[in-house]
């Protein structure tokens, strides 16, 4: 049973991303895209998660906790840059 | 599930290459690769996997975004 909610769990997780992946094409302002893809990270954290227990093997868990800590970096450079942009008033 | 991912990568890609603003494409290629660290995964490649999370995601973002810091536009945004 619980193998099955596991797998059904990983579809519902990818059909997600896909949704936040069409939110990250058509958003219209950069802040749009920046959530997307924010969201986007946490959606792939918990598919990393729930595969790994699927998996019932320690070291996926590691995929997660790595991607987590370099993604943190990622999303702080992209927003401040923003923010810098939008102080220089050439974002609308 | 592979073809879902790879049908993602493939629409990221062609926006990050024909978006007009920079920081798009950006946004575009760090996904780009957080689908390809989900597509290691499924494929049973954990260790490659990390570096891919790790580099990819992490490191390459913030050096593509540090180089846009220094750059600036030239061409007028109406053409």
């Amino acid at each position: 049973m619980s193998m099955i909610l596991l797998h059904t769990m990983q579809w519902f997780l990818l059909v997600s991303a896909g949704i936040c992946v069409i939110r990250l094409l058509l958003g219209p302002t950069s802040a749009d895209r920046l959530v997307a893809l924010n969201i986007l990270s946490g959606v792939t954290l918990a598919f990393l998660v729930v595969r790994g227990v699927w998996e019932k093997r320690v070291l996926y868990l590691d995929v997660a906790l790595v991607y987590d800590i370099f993604g943190f970096l990622g999303f702080l450079a992209i927003a401040r840059f923003l923010k810098d942009r939008m102080s220089d008033g050439e974002e609308q | 599930m592979t073809i879902l991912l790879l049908t993602l990568i493939i629409l990221l890609a062609v926006f990050a290459l024909f978006s007009s603003d920079l920081l798009h494409g950006v946004v575009a290629m760090s996904a780009i690769s957080l689908s390809c660290a989900i597509l290691f995964y499924i494929l049973e490649a954990p260790d490659v996997a990390i570096t891919e999370a790790a580099v990819g995601a992490g490191v390459s973002t913030v050096i593509f975004v540090w180089a846009l810091r220094h750059s600036q536009r030239k061409e007028d945004r109406h053409e």
